[in-house]
């Protein structure tokens, strides 16, 4: 079977909703964190931080470190979300509410499942971005950030890609985690190296070999690309870039991850 | 057993034939046939690793058979499986109920992963709650119910979009009596509706007194299947002597019966020994001053019959 048509299916909508209403019923409490947290670390780093920095330089354009920071902050805002939820999320529903099962004895097959699960954390990514939109709108209406507003719309279906790749990515630990106790390896060996390699929050230092690897971590080209669209208004080829990369990892990841969910779930071929 | 005490349709809803399935490079099930009619319903036994699970879950398309086909009300479950499964609800071994969500919320939900859908699917919510005693509760997550309640929510969840075929994976255990007579009941109102029920069970008296047929599996493979009665007879023979293991005689006992090939089994103070007609004639003449008793053979002689056999 095309392990990608089932990603319109009617059950991934269905499992993509019964996440959505879970996650309504307590909107107030869950919307809380994707708010605040952009806000404190735009006050704390953009800000903060930011007036002992001063200046820095980024494509030969001198820039203060909120402006360098506010695209960043939305690319890594879609990958960690994204991941986080297919990851740890996804397990807890897998391993110990055995809600997979349930449904897995309905019209829902396993493909569903993964798909509901990917593009669930995709959409809550994808919607935590949107927040973080929301508060640097806010602190451009307070004349603290500049950005060609008019591209923030552009941005959330990149975003939603991205996502939806980081979710494929968070899905393949959840298959072959042995326990919730092995949850910190993906954070120090994926979430840990590929943030650091990424100019969300600081440039990459001009090393050769550095700046060659990290031309293949489609986060790095998400905030590269997202940073040159809002702050100059051009959408550049490292965004085409980190839609590729992105639709690579996706094309990559999900047969990958049926296949090792399958041998998880069902202890099956 | 429930033989002949009420009308079955002759309709087979449940039809799967040479069911064979390796995993962990195990073949746990081997040629496997079931059929399970209309109103009719159908006790698998067998002991541990018997294959009772492998073989329902691949009935109900959790699992994907080796080879072998299925069908569901007619509907071929690897090339019809959406209709397939539309036809067949499940109550699994494990509580694999939605935690997010209420008691309601959790049939409602439920109802969502088919298409069609159920047309009043409210009322039939509201129905189920009523009928399964679970109007109390229906606002509670089902973590807050008793280990009875979760089963009814769990047979609740299987049936709510009117399914023809229902497989219930050992649905009592763990019950404590009162509960397990409350869903042995729900058990007979599913069957009165017409629906083909398959159970599975490691109780006995539930297998004698839910279950129109049984089927008898071991080691991957049916080793008897009927009524009550024939599966004794296949199995474990007319009669069970129990003779005390302290009694003085017990060693000389016991060598008459290795010597014609029969291994008793010991189950605390007794052994148990399946004896046909002639057996016990026999033995009667070759022991007429010692003490015993002789009754007729139940599925517990079976299970220890089955046992005895696995690990020979």
């Amino acid at each position: 079977m095309n392990p990608y048509s089932p990603a319109l299916a009617w059950q991934s909508r269905a499992i993509l909703a019964r996440h959505l209403r879970v996650h309504l019923r307590n909107w107030y409490t869950v919307t809380l964190p994707p708010v605040c947290e952009p806000l404190i670390m735009l006050l704390a780093f953009g800000v903060g931080l930011g007036r002992q920095i001063g200046t820095l330089s980024w494509n030969g354009q001198s820039l203060d470190y909120l402006h360098y920071l506010a695209p960043g902050m939305l690319a890594y805002t879609a990958f960690m979300s994204s991941f986080f939820q297919s990851l740890f999320a996804a397990y807890i529903r897998m391993h110990f509410q055995k809600s997979w099962e349930g449904q897995l004895t309905t019209q829902v097959r396993l493909e569903h499942v993964v798909w509901g699960e990917a593009l669930w954390a995709a959409t809550l990514a994808t919607a935590y971005a949107a927040l973080v939109c929301v508060v640097l709108v806010g602190f451009g209406l307070a004349g603290t950030l500049t950005l060609h507003w008019a591209w923030l719309p552009v941005a959330i279906p990149l975003l939603f890609l991205a996502a939806l790749a980081f979710s494929a990515a968070g899905l393949y630990f959840t298959a072959i985690l042995p326990s919730i106790d092995h949850m910190t390896l993906p954070f120090f060996l994926v979430i840990m190296p590929i943030g650091f390699a990424s100019s969300t929050y600081f440039p990459i230092p001009d090393v050769p070999f550095l700046s060659t690897v990290v031309q293949f971590n489609p986060l790095h080209q998400l905030a590269e690309g997202l940073r040159a669209l809002l702050l100059t208004g051009k959408f550049t080829g490292s965004l085409i870039a980190a839609a590729g990369l992105c639709g690579l990892l996706l094309v990559v990841l999900i047969p990958i991850d049926m296949r090792l969910l399958r041998r998880r779930v069902f202890g099956d071929r | 057993m429930n033989e002949g005490t009420t009308p079955r349709n002759d309709h087979v809803l449940l039809d799967a034939k040479g069911l064979v399935k390796t995993l962990g490079g195990n073949r746990v099930v081997d040629g496997i046939d079931l059929t399970c009619r209309s109103g009719e319903v159908l006790g698998l036994l067998g002991p541990n690793g018997a294959g009772k699970t492998t073989t329902l879950r691949m009935c109900y398309g959790f699992l994907r058979p080796d080879s072998g086909q299925i069908r569901i009300a007619g509907h071929d479950l690897a090339n019809d499986g959406d209709r397939a499964r539309r036809a067949l609800g499940v109550c699994t071994q494990d509580n694999t109920y939605d935690s997010d969500f209420t008691v309601r919320g959790n049939l409602v939900q439920t109802g969502r992963y088919y298409r069609p859908r159920q047309g009043d699917l409210v009322q039939r919510i509201d129905a189920l709650i009523e009928r399964f005693g679970l109007a109390p509760f229906a606002n509670q997550k089902p973590d807050t119910l008793s280990g009875g309640f979760k089963r009814r929510l769990m047979i609740a969840r299987a049936v709510v979009h009117q399914p023809r075929v229902v497989f219930l994976d050992e649905p009592t255990t763990g019950l404590d009596p009162q509960a397990r007579v409350a869903v042995w009941e729900l058990i007979h109102s599913l069957r009165a509706e017409g629906l083909a029920v398959v159970l599975t069970t490691h109780y006995m008296d539930e297998a004698a007194r839910l279950s129109d047929r049984l089927q008898v599996l071991q080691a991957g493979r049916v080793r008897a299947g009927g009524g009550t009665r024939a599966v004794l007879g296949d199995v474990v023979g007319e009669h069970v002597v129990l003779v005390a293991a302290q009694s003085p005689d017990a060693g000389r006992v016991m060598e008459w019966f290795r010597n014609r090939g029969i291994k008793p089994a010991q189950v605390l103070s007794h052994w148990h020994v399946p004896l046909d007609a002639s057996g016990l004639a026999a033995f009667v003449a070759a022991f007429p001053d010692l003490e015993y008793e002789v009754r007729p053979p139940t599925l517990d002689d079976l299970f220890l019959a089955l046992a005895h056999e696995t690990t020979r």
